[in-house]
């Protein structure tokens, strides 16, 4: 499979969905069950809306978290998107 | 709650127009007149999500010989569930996909008995390849989480090459290649349904290359006759671990073979609060915890990855539904197995049997 590349726009797979916000654990509903998101995971995850790409993604965590640096912002995402789309539930168009 | 509870497969009738060799419902069916209503679903849903579900499976039978079905799935949506449907298809136009999607289905498990359309209908009992092969397509047009699932048996895991192609040209995101589990009618059929040793072996590097060919575009999962396995299937992940069934009337069940078991009395959620059926009801406490592990079992260190196997089948096939699973190469009963796979690779196909529909 090839990489992501900050250019690519991701959204989640026909599907897969967040859980309502407010519940005891955050969750990521796929076909044969749930992924438990922790930390920035619900928050990276809402933001692959199918408009943003990639850096536009790095970018808007790193307003939200300016003490973090930019290039350890995109180092996470990158790899934990790459977990998302190899286990299918996340694409790129 | 010790156990938390996260799927719930909702049998909402037990009617369908397939009449597959290997229909694993039960051999004594519920009728229409019996059928839990509209209102007792719902409330049956918004309990399941009070409770911590997460899922719910529709099936049945099939489930859109019900004329509620996108009724069923709004109720879902609303008690916070994600919905799954399990189908064959048979029933379902554009309008009535139309109305699913917007009720809020999350995902089809669309059912296919075959790649090629004769014996996908000799398999079924009844003409619905075609049928089926225009839902795929109508899937595909949607943004809707697709499954195909394949059944699997001696007089198709050859093809299943063809099978996995098929997967691709859907466009589905999953294909579940499961192999008939013997419950049922089809363990009525077993015979004519095991697949050989040899089929097997062929199977098994086909797999491993396609889900390292189509990793990321097409998941692949593949469920093994568990008539070949060293240690038998964790059935259910544990009885009254994380899964409940309710069948067509109501009757609450740790899986759809339970009632098989003789003593067990099912609660039904007209009576009882599924929170109550849960949490204390005998049947769903009675293979629960260790206590009643015979050996090997009892010391054996793969008991709580296991679960000692499967109860249903440990009784169909023993008598006794609190001995170890006899697939289960330490299984004391396990000489049961051999013979049946003795006979399986060493004679001819026998004929199988057709079931007929409940009024």
């Amino acid at each position: 499979m090839s990489e992501l590349t900050p250019e690519i726009v991701p959204r989640l797979a026909p599907g897969c969905r967040l859980n309502a916000t407010g519940g005891a654990e955050d969750l990521l509903l796929i076909p044969e069950g749930a992924l438990r998101l922790k930390g920035p995971g619900r928050a990276i995850v809402e933001l692959c809306d199918g408009v943003r790409s990639l850096r536009a993604i790095v970018d808007e965590l790193h307003q939200r978290f300016p003490s973090e640096e930019v290039v350890r912002i995109e180092t996470e995402v990158l790899s934990f998107l790459t977990r998302l789309r190899d286990r299918g539930v996340l694409e790129a168009i | 709650m010790k156990y938390q509870p996260r799927a719930l497969i909702a049998e909402v009738t037990h009617r369908c127009p397939l009449h597959c060799v290997y229909c694993s419902n039960p051999l004594e069916m519920q009728k229409r007149s019996e059928e839990l209503s509209t209102e007792d679903w719902t409330s049956v849903f918004r309990q399941a999500g009070d409770m911590g579900i997460l899922q719910l499976h529709l099936t049945g039978g099939e489930p859109l010989a019900r004329r509620d079905t996108a009724e069923l799935v709004q109720a879902g949506r609303t008690a916070g569930l994600y919905i799954n449907l399990i189908t064959s298809g048979v029933g379902l136009d554009e309008a009535r996909l139309d109305a699913l999607v917007a009720a809020g289905l999350d995902h089809i498990q669309l059912s296919f008995q075959d790649t090629e359309e004769a014996t996908a209908n000799e398999f079924a009992g009844t003409r619905s390849h075609a049928v089926k092969l225009r839902v795929a397509e109508m899937i595909r047009q949607r943004r809707i989480g697709f499954t195909v699932n394949m059944v699997v048996h001696r007089r198709n895991l050859d093809r299943l090459e063809h099978m996995i192609a098929f997967a691709e040209a859907t466009g589905a995101q999953r294909l579940e290649i499961a192999n008939v589990q013997y419950y049922g009618w089809a363990l009525r059929n077993r015979d004519a349904l095991l697949p050989t040793r040899e089929q097997l072996d062929r199977s098994v590097p086909i797999l491993d290359a396609a889900q390292q060919r189509l990793q990321g575009k097409l998941r692949i999962e593949y469920v093994l006759p568990d008539y070949y396995a060293k240690y038998p299937k964790p059935c259910m992940n544990g009885w009254g671990h994380q899964q409940l069934l309710i069948d067509p009337a109501g009757r609450v069940m740790p899986c759809h073979a339970a009632p098989v078991i003789p003593g067990l009395e099912f609660a039904n959620v007209r009576e009882r609060p599924l929170r109550w059926i849960w949490d204390e009801s005998p049947a769903f406490n009675r293979f629960r915890d260790e206590t009643w592990m015979p050996e090997p079992c009892r010391t054996c260190d793969r008991r709580a990855r296991d679960f000692g196997g499967c109860r249903c089948q440990a009784f169909l096939l023993t008598g006794d539904a609190s001995a170890t699973d006899p697939v289960c190469t330490l299984a004391p009963a396990h000489g049961v197995i051999d013979d049946i796979l003795a006979r399986v690779n060493g004679e001819g196909t026998p004929q199988w049997v057709y079931r007929i529909d409940p009024v």
